[in-house]
C-alpha cells in the first residue's frame, strides 16, 4: 500500500502535475494578501475580507517563517469583529491564529463555543482536534476528526489531520496514505501547501527509515516552492542523519539567512559539530538557548526544544525538569511525556522516568528517539527484554537516526530479545 | 516590536486550507436569508443535499388497515422509509436502484428510552442479467404475445432477463442484540421493484404484486422498490418564502390570505394548488410488523396503557473512513499489552464480525418526525443532527422550542395581513409531544422519556376506516393519524402550519397580547392548498387500473404506496394546468 502510494505519487509529480513556483512571482499568499486588499480599497466594511486577509497573513508567515505577519492578521481579525461583532469567519480566523501561534487551549476553548454555535462547520472540528491532540486529548481530537470525516467524507482538511493523528498513534503507512490523498486533493497553484504537505511526508519517511524516498520528496518540495525555510530545516535533517555535515551545515546557513527558528538554531549547532567546527557550533547553542528561553513562555515547541538540549547537550537535568514543569501543567502529548520522562531519567530518577514513558509509549508513536529514550529508561529499571527490545525497535525503524549509534551501542550490552531468559 | 516565535513547523495547514476549502465550507455559513417550510425531509441537509440515495424524505408508521379500516389478521404497524426525493420516471438508463453500499434501518423504542430496542436493517445487491444490453430495464411483447429478436419479452416478473439491473434484498431483524434474517417462505430472494419505465417494458402492476411479500418466517411483510412518491406539497410557492397562492382566485370561495384557507378549500378532497412532487418517484422500503413482536410486553397493549407508544425512525448509514484505520491496533507494535494502552476508540477491539461491521458504518442521515430538521434545525446544525443518534437530541432543545420558521412565518404575515395571525411566543412547550412520550399521543403514565425526534405511535389506537380518515389526523379527531404516527394522507404540511405556526395546541398563547386562543381561525386553517397525493388514480394512458382508495388516495393493503408513474406518460401538475387534481377539477392557481 504505502510503495504503491508513493510509486503513484512521484509518477504524479514527474509529470509536472504539480505546479513549480517561479523566482520573482508572488506567492500565494501574497496574491490573496493583494486581492484582499484591492477589495478593501474598494469596499473597507467589508468584514469577510479582513478574515480572508487574516487567513492570508497566517498563510504568509508560514510561508516566510516571519511571524511578524501573526500581528497583522491579528489587526485584520479585529477590523473584521469591528465592524461585525459576531461574525463566524473571524472568529474561526482568530482560532486559526491562535492554532498558528500555538496557543491550544485558548483556540480549542474558542473552537469550542464555535462548534456549539455550527457545529457542520468542518473546519473547527479539525481546530479541535489539532489542539486536543497538542495537549494530549487523542481520545477527543480522534472523535473531532472522525465527525471532520464523516461531515464531508473525504475531504483535504480531514486527510491531514488524520494523517497526523496517525502518525501520533504510530500508524505510519496510515499516516502516509492520508498525506498522499490530501496532496491528490492539492490544486496545482498552491504550490506553498503542495511543498508543506511534501515536506511533512519527507520528515515521516526520513523518520522511518526510508531516506531515498525522503530525498525525493524534499528535492521536489523546494522545486515547487524554492527556498522553503520548512523544506530546507527537513533536508538538513535528512543530510544530518546521513552524517554529511558540510551540506547541513550550507542548508541550514541558507534557511537561516532570514527569520532562523529555535529549531533550525538546534539543528544547525548540531551540524556545526558534526562537521568539526566546534566554535561555530558553541555558539549557534549558546545563541539557541538564549533564543528558546526567551521565548520559551510564548512557544511550547521551544521549551520542548530546551528541554532536549539541557539534558542531552548542556548536561542540566534540573533545569530541564523545571521546564518540564512549567509544560506538563497544559499539555500531555507524546512528545511532552517523552521529554518528561527522559529529562527525569537523566535526573536519575528511574521509576518516575519509567512510568512517564509507559504512558508516553501507550499512544503508540513509532519513532527512533522515543524508542531509544524507552530503551534506556527500561535498562535503567532493569528491564532488560524491554529494553532490548526498544532499542532493536529504534535501530529498525530509522537506522539512521540521531541516537542510531548510540542505541546500537547500548543495545550490544543486551542479548537479543527472546535469549535472555 | 515583539517578536513571537516561529511555531510553524509542526502545524496542520488548516489555516491555508481555510482558503482552498472555500467551496465546500460556504455550506456551513448561516443561511440567514429566507426560510419556510420544506418539502418534508426532500434534500433538507447539506450533506443529503449531495447524497441522495442516503437521503431520507419521509417515514411514516402506522396501525395497518384494509378497505374497511380493519386491523389486518394479526393487528400490524406498517413502517415506510422513502429515500431519494424527486426521482423522474422517465430518467433511464439505470433509474434509481438502491445503493448497496448504505445499510438502511428501521429503529423502534419501544421502552421510551430514545434509544433502539428492534431494528430492521435492510441491504441491497444489484445484478446485471443482460451485461451488454446498455439499459437498466427493456422489454417487448407485442399485442398479439410476439417479441422482437435481441428484445427481451416484456418485464411481468423477477425472472425476466429484461430487468437487467436486478437487485435483491436482505432484512435483518435485531432484537435485543439477537439478529433474526427475515427470510421469504418459499426460499428465494426478496427482489426490490424496478422504476416503472412505461407500458412497453414492462407491466409493472405485476410486478409491484410479486415484490410484496408477505409469507416470511416471522410474519413480516416487506417490500422495497420504486413508488409514486407520497408525499404532497406546493412546494413552490413554499419555496418561494411561503409565498402560498390565493386559492379559489381568492373571495367569495377563498379567504383572499394567501396560506388561509376557506372551509370549502380545507374540506376539499382535492388539490387547489399543484402537488410539485406530483408525477415524481421515490425508493421505499416498507416493512409490516405484529404489533406484539413490537411492544416492551409482547403484546397488543390498550391505547390507555404506558406500554402502547413506540418511537419509530429511520437512518442511513454509509461504511465509515475511519481516521483510526479498521482493526489496526497500536498493540502489534510494541511490547505493552492491550491492558497498558490508552482508551482509544477501536484500540484492539475484538467484538462480533457484526458489530465490528456496525461500528465501520458513519450514520448519514436519520428521520422521525417529517418536520424537525427541516423546518426547526439551523442550517449550521443540521448534518451534524442528521448523523447523531436521537437520544441526545436534548442538545437541540434550543431549536425545537423556539423554530426559527415560526417567527418568520409570523413576521410575513405581519406584513402580508396584519393582524390575521398571531403565533405562540417561545419557549413552545405545546410541541414537545413531538420529542417526548406525552399525550395526547402517549397515554397519561406513560414514561416521558428524553428528548428525541422519533416518530410516535400509540399501537393500541384501532386504525380509522380509510374511507373516512381526516388528512388532518388528531387534529380532526382521527386519533389513528399524525401525530399519532403518520399515515401516507396526512397532510403534514397543514398540520405543521397549525401546530407549529399556528400553535392550535398551545392553549391560550395566541394575538396580540399572548393571551387569545390560539385554536381559531385563521391559525386553525392554514394550508397551502394541497390536500391530497396527486396520482393517476388509473394510470389510463398504460392500460393500467391503479387501486387508490378515493379518499385517501393511496392503496388498502400493504405496502399502501402507490404505483410509480410512468416513464413514458408520467405527469408533473405546474401552476396554471387545466385540472389540479391528477388533470381532473379545477384549475391550479399561478397567483
Amino acid at each position: 500500500m504505502k510503495t504503491l502510494a508513493i510509486a503513484l505519487f512521484l509518477a504524479v509529480a514527474a509529470s509536472g502535475v504539480f505546479g513549480a513556483g517561479e523566482a520573482g512571482s508572488p506567492s500565494p499568499a501574497e496574491l490573496r494578501i493583494e486581492g484582499a486588499q484591492k477589495v478593501l480599497q474598494k469596499q473597507p466594511n467589508r468584514y469577510q475580507t479582513y478574515s480572508d486577509l487574516a487567513l492570508a497573513f497566517v498563510r504568509r508567515a508560514r510561508e516566510t517563517g516571519d511571524s511578524s505577519y501573526y500581528e497583522q492578521a491579528g489587526a485584520a481579525i479585529a477590523s473584521s469583529l469591528r465592524i461585525a461583532p459576531e461574525n463566524f469567519e473571524a472568529q474561526q480566523a482568530q482560532v486559526d491564529l491562535l492554532l498558528a501561534e500555538h496557543n491550544y487551549r485558548q483556540a480549542l476553548d474558542e473552537a469550542r463555543a464555535l462548534n456549539h454555535r455550527m457545529p457542520d462547520a468542518v473546519l473547527v472540528w479539525g481546530y479541535m482536534a489539532e489542539a486536543e491532540a497538542a495537549l494530549g486529548d487523542y481520545q477527543q481530537a480522534e472523535d473531532a476528526a472522525q465527525w471532520m470525516m464523516n461531515l464531508r467524507p473525504g475531504n483535504l482538511p480531514a486527510y491531514l489531520t488524520g494523517a497526523e493523528l496517525r502518525q501520533d498513534w504510530g500508524d505510519i503507512d496510515g499516516a502516509e496514505e492520508y498525506f498522499s490523498k490530501a496532496l491528490q486533493q492539492t490544486p496545482p497553484f498552491e504550490t506553498e501547501e503542495t511543498a508543506w504537505i511534501l515536506t511533512r511526508m519527507g520528515r515521516l519517511l526520513r523518520q522511518s527509515g526510508r531516506p531515498d524516498t525522503a530525498e525525493a520528496l524534499l528535492q521536489k518540495a523546494l522545486k515547487t516552492f524554492p527556498d522553503y525555510s520548512l523544506s530546507l530545516e527537513e533536508m538538513a535533517a535528512l543530510r544530518l542523519d546521513q552524517r554529511l555535515y558540510p551540506q547541513a551545515v550550507e542548508l541550514l546557513e541558507k534557511r537561516n539567512g532570514s527569520f532562523p527558528s529555535v529549531s533550525s538554531r538546534l539543528l544547525a549547532a548540531r551540524a556545526y559539530a558534526g562537521a568539526g567546527r566546534p566554535a561555530d557550533a558553541a555558539k549557534m547553542y549558546a545563541e539557541f538557548e538564549r533564543e528558546a528561553r526567551a521565548q520559551m513562555g510564548l512557544s511550547d515547541d521551544a521549551s520542548l526544544d530546551l528541554i532536549n538540549y539541557y539534558v542531552d547537550y548542556a548536561h542540566r537535568p534540573q533545569e530541564a525538569l523545571r521546564i518540564v514543569r512549567l509544560r506538563i501543567e497544559n499539555r500531555h502529548d507524546v512528545w511532552t511525556l517523552d521529554a518528561c520522562a527522559w529529562a527525569l531519567y537523566a535526573d536519575r530518577r528511574y521509576a518516575e522516568a519509567d512510568q512517564q514513558m509507559e504512558k508516553a509509549l501507550a499512544i503508540g508513536t513509532r519513532d527512533a528517539v522515543l524508542f531509544y529514550h524507552a530503551g534506556a529508561i527500561e535498562a535503567a529499571v532493569g528491564k532488560k527484554a524491554e529494553a532490548s527490545h526498544y532499542l532493536q525497535q529504534s535501530i529498525e525503524l530509522n537506522p539512521a537516526s540521531e541516537v542510531s549509534e548510540t542505541a546500537r551501542r547500548a543495545a550490544a550490552q543486551f542479548p537479543a530479545r527472546g535469549t535472555w531468559e | 516590536m515583539k517578536i513571537k516565535p516561529h511555531p510553524i513547523k509542526s502545524r496542520v495547514p488548516l489555516v491555508a486550507l481555510t482558503l482552498t476549502f472555500l467551496a465546500i465550507a460556504a455550506v456551513t455559513v448561516p443561511f440567514v436569508g429566507p426560510a419556510g417550510i420544506k418539502a418534508s425531509s426532500h434534500r433538507e441537509a447539506p450533506i443529503t443535499a449531495l447524497d441522495p440515495t442516503a437521503d431520507i424524505t419521509d417515514v411514516w408508521a402506522f396501525r395497518s388497515y384494509d378497505a374497511y379500516g380493519h386491523d389486518t389478521k394479526t393487528p400490524s404497524i406498517t413502517m415506510i422509509m422513502a429515500v431519494n426525493p424527486f426521482e423522474e420516471p422517465a430518467n433511464g438508463p439505470n433509474w434509481f436502484p438502491f445503493d448497496p453500499r448504505i445499510l438502511y434501518e428501521i429503529h423502534v423504542d419501544n421502552d421510551q428510552d430514545g434509544r433502539d430496542d428492534i431494528v430492521f436493517q435492510i441491504r441491497f445487491s444489484s445484478q446485471y442479467q443482460l451485461p451488454t444490453v446498455p439499459i437498466a430495464l427493456a422489454g417487448f411483447t407485442s399485442s398479439t404475445g410476439g417479441t422482437a429478436p435481441g428484445v427481451p419479452p416484456q418485464i411481468t416478473d423477477f425472472a425476466n432477463p429484461g430487468l437487467n439491473l436486478r437487485q435483491t434484498y436482505t432484512v435483518t431483524m435485531i432484537k435485543h442484540g439477537v439478529a433474526t434474517a427475515i427470510r421469504n417462505s418459499d426460499g428465494s430472494p426478496f427482489y426490490a421493484v424496478p422504476a416503472n419505465a412505461g407500458p412497453r417494458t414492462m407491466k409493472y402492476a405485476d410486478l409491484y404484486a410479486a415484490g410484496t411479500y408477505g409469507e416470511t418466517n416471522d410474519d413480516i411483510s416487506v417490500f422495497s422498490g420504486t413508488v409514486d412518491d407520497p408525499f404532497f406539497i406546493d412546494l413552490g410557492a413554499t419555496f418561494d418564502t411561503v409565498n402560498l397562492r390565493l386559492l379559489e382566485g381568492g373571495p367569495p370561495g377563498g379567504t383572499g390570505v394567501p396560506g388561509v384557507l376557506s372551509t370549502s378549500e380545507d374540506a376539499a378532497n382535492a388539490n387547489l394548488a399543484s402537488d410539485t412532487v406530483s408525477g415524481y418517484a421515490v425508493d421505499a422500503i416498507a416493512i409490516q410488523v405484529p404489533i406484539q413482536m413490537l411492544t416492551s410486553t409482547g403484546r397488543v397493549e390498550p391505547p390507555t396503557s404506558p406500554h402502547a407508544t413506540i418511537g419509530i425512525w429511520a437512518s442511513t448509514s454509509r461504511p465509515e473512513e475511519s481516521i483510526r484505520r479498521p482493526g489496526y491496533s497500536e498493540a502489534s507494535h510494541g511490547l505493552w499489552s492491550s491492558a497498558s494502552l490508552p482508551t482509544v476508540r477501536n484500540a484492539a477491539y475484538t467484538e462480533s464480525p457484526q458489530e465490528k461491521d456496525f461500528e465501520h458504518f458513519s450514520q448519514v442521515q436519520r428521520l422521525g418526525n417529517p418536520l424537525i430538521n427541516e423546518l426547526v434545525i439551523g442550517i449550521g446544525t443540521k448534518d451534524y443532527w442528521s448523523m447523531s443518534k436521537p437520544v441526545n437530541d436534548s442538545q437541540f432543545a434550543s431549536f425545537d422550542l423556539d423554530p426559527t420558521f415560526v417567527s418568520i412565518v409570523d413576521s410575513l404575515y405581519s406584513v402580508l395581513a396584519p393582524g390575521a395571525l398571531f403565533s405562540p411566543p417561545a419557549p413552545r412547550t405545546d410541541l414537545l409531544p413531538l420529542v417526548e412520550y406525552l399525550p395526547p399521543i402517549a397515554a397519561p403514565g406513560t414514561a416521558t422519556g428524553p428528548i428525541a425526534d422519533l416518530l410516535r405511535l400509540n399501537t393500541g389506537v384501532a386504525p380509522t376506516d380509510p374511507s373516512k380518515a381526516s388528512r388532518l389526523g388528531l387534529l380532526a379527531g382521527d386519533g389513528a393519524g399524525f401525530p399519532n404516527g403518520r399515515r401516507l394522507a396526512d397532510d403534514v404540511v397543514d398540520i405543521t402550519l397549525r401546530v407549529a405556526v399556528g400553535g392550535v395546541l398551545a392553549g391560550n398563547q395566541c394575538g396580540s397580547t399572548h393571551t387569545t386562543t390560539c385554536n381559531v381561525f385563521p391559525n386553525n386553517v392554514l394550508g397551502d392548498g394541497v390536500n391530497v397525493n396527486d396520482v393517476d388514480t388509473d394510470l389510463a394512458t398504460d392500460g393500467v387500473t391503479n387501486l387508490v382508495e378515493p379518499n385517501t388516495h393511496f392503496h388498502t393493503s400493504f405496502p399502501y404506496v402507490d404505483y410509480c408513474p410512468s416513464g413514458r406518460n408520467r405527469r408533473h401538475i405546474d401552476p396554471g394546468e387545466a385540472g389540479c387534481t391528477a388533470g381532473t377539477g379545477a384549475p391550479c392557481p399561478v397567483q
